[in-house]
């Protein structure tokens, strides 16, 4: 009689978490053909429109990387929190909350130097994004309580506080009566730097490498990597699990918060529903793809936000976005698969 | 004499290299209770896995009511009537009492539940109401109704797993009442798996002893055997092989002043422990295993903090500081569990040859990988660990290399206090070697060593001194040279002349 067993290979392959990628992408492509065939479309012709029309031109590409950087800065974040294997599906909701952090800062201070301005108001994004994880963050060390939980269920709050503010008390009397809150100046507009490009890349950029550095480079990253290996190896190391994970925790919510407030000033330019369109739950996507890897987030990121931005281009020629969803979904699904693939083998074993 | 109910001969099981059972024999008399006695890693639980069908043994057969079984699987070890309690509770926290009682399908009391709960809360002294959810129970509690549980799926034979090791001595006799009432009353046949002579001698009718994955003694007496029996065949043959002992002694540079520590499960487990070491030497620390040992060492090191009592380090107090003041002092704490406490599982072996130091890579918040890569090289060099790739999980490495890496990063500091615990268990021959002249090597440079073993051989061969735990307590202090087995053995069973 045969019998497979699933065991876990002892050595993997560097580059494994790569490959894993692109075979999930390969995947996606063939299953959004097989669908896009069904609705009797040529996958071809789709496929290059939304290629042409995500990166053929600065235009389009510079709408592609914005469309990127809330992606990249949550998946950072998510990333970090990770390194002390703790997972936070939260981001969606910090999003939102380094906008509403940003707004009310604006809403009560003023800065002459408008540089300045904007840097005030993109701390407040990040310090709004640690803010919105603290409570999950604060059960999480004191009482165990599972953070996949408390950081989804946040969501759910902060998406509310987000209607009663721009319905209520932040409600613009000029919106003709859409529920958003007033815009902000137009001096504290993040400038661009080529074509739409806002600077938000430039800081996405910035904090690709804190994070990478954080993460590999640092006293930090490596107790968070022991804690996250072993709790009982942390205490007998003399390093604080808790304190690790909570740091951990309003870093990475941080680094969603900054996203927000970088969508705010450099797209919305006001906190309304918009602020976010699911940016932190494809950020977990992204993440999980990469294997938490900094570096591989910032590409993965900028190429899931081409698929978006081609997505909602070719609606022009009666093709639903929801393909580029697909594409996404189907990409993690396969990469995941594929990395299973990469970190264990199935044997054959004979027994009797 | 009764026929054997369970009868397995010349069984035989692998892991790898390691051969937990080789060619045991294995008798069950029905309505008796029998002891099965060894050291951790002696083949006591890979024995009772292969009788509850949890394991498939490579060579010997198994006759269960004089029928021969040809493959055992769970499900029909189940049929045969044999359960297990293992030492981890197997039960559902969120369901209560009865329904954990009743969920398996083989149970025989879904009609007259009430009435059977009503007897065996007797016979076991459990005064709960059956709809009490099982996290609301004590650890007594659980113990009991997983007991309770192997009844109710109609086990007539019962396996269990060191079941006093969370008991207080007075759910300790309870227990004992409860299963000599099984015995007779029900004709329960049960196996009591344990390291505890005391209860062993207490509990049980027959004894067998296992060591090293053989059975070294089967079907005694419990009243004709003696103590300091069971304990040498336990313990197995002590080589007379020593390290030279005329080695200079220095300063004092570890003292624990009158230790006394009450667990979270309210046991009094060490009371009134005190010990100094000078350097260049070795105190052993000899026990059965749950005698107080692993707090011993955890308080010496800094990990349990909340115990009555001084600990100075190099004439410094440390009593009340954390594992990082210790270090500061140059401590070296080998742990017992290596993989899981020690080492760091699903890191790679470069992160997980840090732990100890790695500060000291420090630059502010940089960790400077090229110090700590180093550091790994001196260590793989130095103590011949084999460490084919050291990006890899620390797992990719073998037993023996795992633990020379965790005794290198720990010594390579030449520190002035080493506890080692267990430091050779599970490991071959020539890694043993090795790692036995590591620690003479380090008793030459001075350092004041705590060993901790189960292994008397290994005590005999190291230490300069003796001392044996018993229940929390030093009940013996001796010199090697004047030390024998036979006392050392006496006193692990708690027997101090």
């Amino acid at each position: 009689m045969n019998k497979f067993i699933i065991s876990k290979k002892l050595y993997r392959n560097e580059l494994a978490t790569f490959y894993s990628f692109l075979i999930g992408f390969l995947i996606a492509i063939v299953i959004g053909s097989i669908i896009l065939l069904i609705q009797s479309k040529n996958p071809f012709d789709v496929f290059s429109l939304m290629l042409k029309l995500s990166i053929g031109s600065v235009n389009s590409l510079s709408n592609s990387l914005n469309k990127a950087i809330p992606l990249i800065l949550a998946g950072l974040g998510i990333a970090i929190i990770n390194s002390v294997k703790l997972w936070n599906i939260g981001a969606e909701g910090q999003i939102f909350f380094g906008a509403i952090a940003l707004n009310f800062v604006y809403i009560n201070t003023s800065i002459e130097n408008s540089y300045l301005y904007i840097l005030l108001l993109l701390a407040s994004g990040f310090i709004g994004g640690s803010i919105c994880i603290f409570l999950p963050a604060l059960s999480k060390v004191l009482f165990g309580v599972n953070e996949i939980i408390t950081t989804l269920l946040t969501n759910y709050i902060v998406f509310g506080l987000t209607i009663y503010l721009i319905n209520g008390v932040w409600k613009d009397p000029n919106s003709l009566n859409f529920p958003a809150a007033a815009y902000v100046s137009e001096s504290v507009y993040l400038p661009t730097v080529v074509g739409k490009l806002s600077s938000g890349f430039l800081i996405c950029i910035l904090f690709t490498l804190i994070a990478y550095y954080i993460k590999d480079k640092s006293v930090f990253g490596y107790e968070m990597r022991i804690a996250g290996g072993s709790t009982l190896t942390a205490v007998y190391a003399g390093i604080s699990a808790k304190q690790k994970s909570f740091v951990a925790m309003l870093i990475g919510g941080g680094f969603a918060g900054l996203a927000g407030a970088i969508e705010l000033l450099s797209q919305t330019h006001r906190v309304s529903t918009g602020i976010s369109q699911g940016f932190g739950y494809t950020a977990i996507i992204v993440a999980a793809i990469t294997g938490m890897r900094p570096l591989g987030i910032f590409l993965v990121g900028s190429l899931f936000g081409a698929l978006a931005i081609g997505g909602s281009v070719i609606q022009t020629i009666g093709v639903s976005s929801y393909i580029s969803d697909i594409i996404q979904a189907t990409t993690l699904f396969g990469a995941l698969i594929a990395q299973f693939f990469f970190s264990y083998e199935i044997k054959r074993v004979k027994d009797d | 004499m009764k026929n054997p109910i369970l009868e397995a001969k010349g069984i035989s099981k692998s892991f790898g290299n390691i051969k937990a059972l080789d060619d045991v024999d294995f008798f069950l008399k029905k309505g008796i209770i029998h002891g099965l006695l060894g050291e951790n890693g002696a083949g006591k639980s890979s024995l009772m896995n292969i009788l509850s069908g949890i394991y498939i043994p490579e060579k010997g057969t198994l006759t269960i009511n004089g029928q021969l079984i040809k493959r055992l699987n769970p499900d029909l070890a189940s049929s045969y009537g044999i359960g297990m309690v293992h030492q981890e509770f197997r039960l559902i926290d969120s369901f209560s009492i009865k329904d954990n009682l009743t969920l398996s399908k083989s149970n025989i009391y879904q009609n007259d539940f009430n009435e059977a709960f009503a007897k065996y809360s007797d016979i076991f002294a459990l005064n709960l109401n059956s709809m009490t959810p099982i996290s609301e129970l004590s650890v007594g509690e659980k113990q009991k109704v997983e007991i309770m549980k192997l009844i109710f799926n109609n086990s007539s034979i019962m396996l269990l797993d060191e079941p006093t090791a969370v008991l207080t001595p007075q759910e300790t006799v309870q227990l004992k009442e409860s299963l000599e009432t099984l015995s007779q009353e029900d004709e329960k046949t049960i196996v009591l798996i344990t390291h505890k002579l005391k209860e062993i001698k207490d509990f049980t009718e027959t004894i067998y002893v296992m060591k090293n994955g053989k059975m070294v003694a089967k079907d005694l007496d419990t009243k004709a055997v003696s103590d300091t029996q069971l304990i040498e065949l336990m313990m197995g043959e002590v080589k007379t092989s020593k390290f030279d002992k005329n080695n200079f002694k220095g300063d004092t540079k570890l003292e624990a002043v009158d230790i006394s520590f009450t667990s979270e499960q309210d046991i009094k487990t060490l009371q009134n422990v005190s010990l100094e070491i000078k350097s260049g030497e070795v105190l052993g620390v000899a026990g059965v295993s749950g005698n107080g040992q692993v707090e011993l060492a955890n308080i010496i090191c800094g990990i349990i903090k909340d115990f009555e009592g001084r600990v100075i380090v190099k004439t410094k107090d440390v009593t009340g500081k954390g594992v990082k003041s210790r270090k500061k002092l140059n401590l070296s704490y080998i742990p017992e569990n290596r993989l899981g406490v020690g080492l760091a599982p699903g890191v790679s072996v470069l992160d997980n040859s840090a732990i100890k130091e790695y500060f000291q890579a420090s630059f502010g918040p940089h960790l400077s990988k090229n110090v700590l890569l180093n550091s790994l090289n001196d260590l793989i060099n130095k103590f011949s660990i084999k460490a084919p790739d050291i990006k890899a999980e620390i797992s990719t490495l073998s037993g023996g290399n795992m633990q020379k890496l965790l005794m290198g990063r720990e010594l390579i500091s030449n520190p002035d206090v080493i506890i080692a615990a267990q430091p050779t268990r599970g490991l071959d021959v020539s890694a043993v070697d090795s790692i036995h002249n590591l620690i003479i090597d380090q008793r030459d440079k001075g350092s004041a060593i705590l060993l901790i073993s189960e292994d008397l051989d290994e005590l005999f061969k190291l230490s300069d001194r003796l001392i044996v735990m018993y229940e929390g307590k030093v009940i013996t202090e001796i010199e090697t040279e004047l030390a024998t087995v036979e006392n050392i053995g006496l006193a692990m069973a708690g027997i101090n002349e």
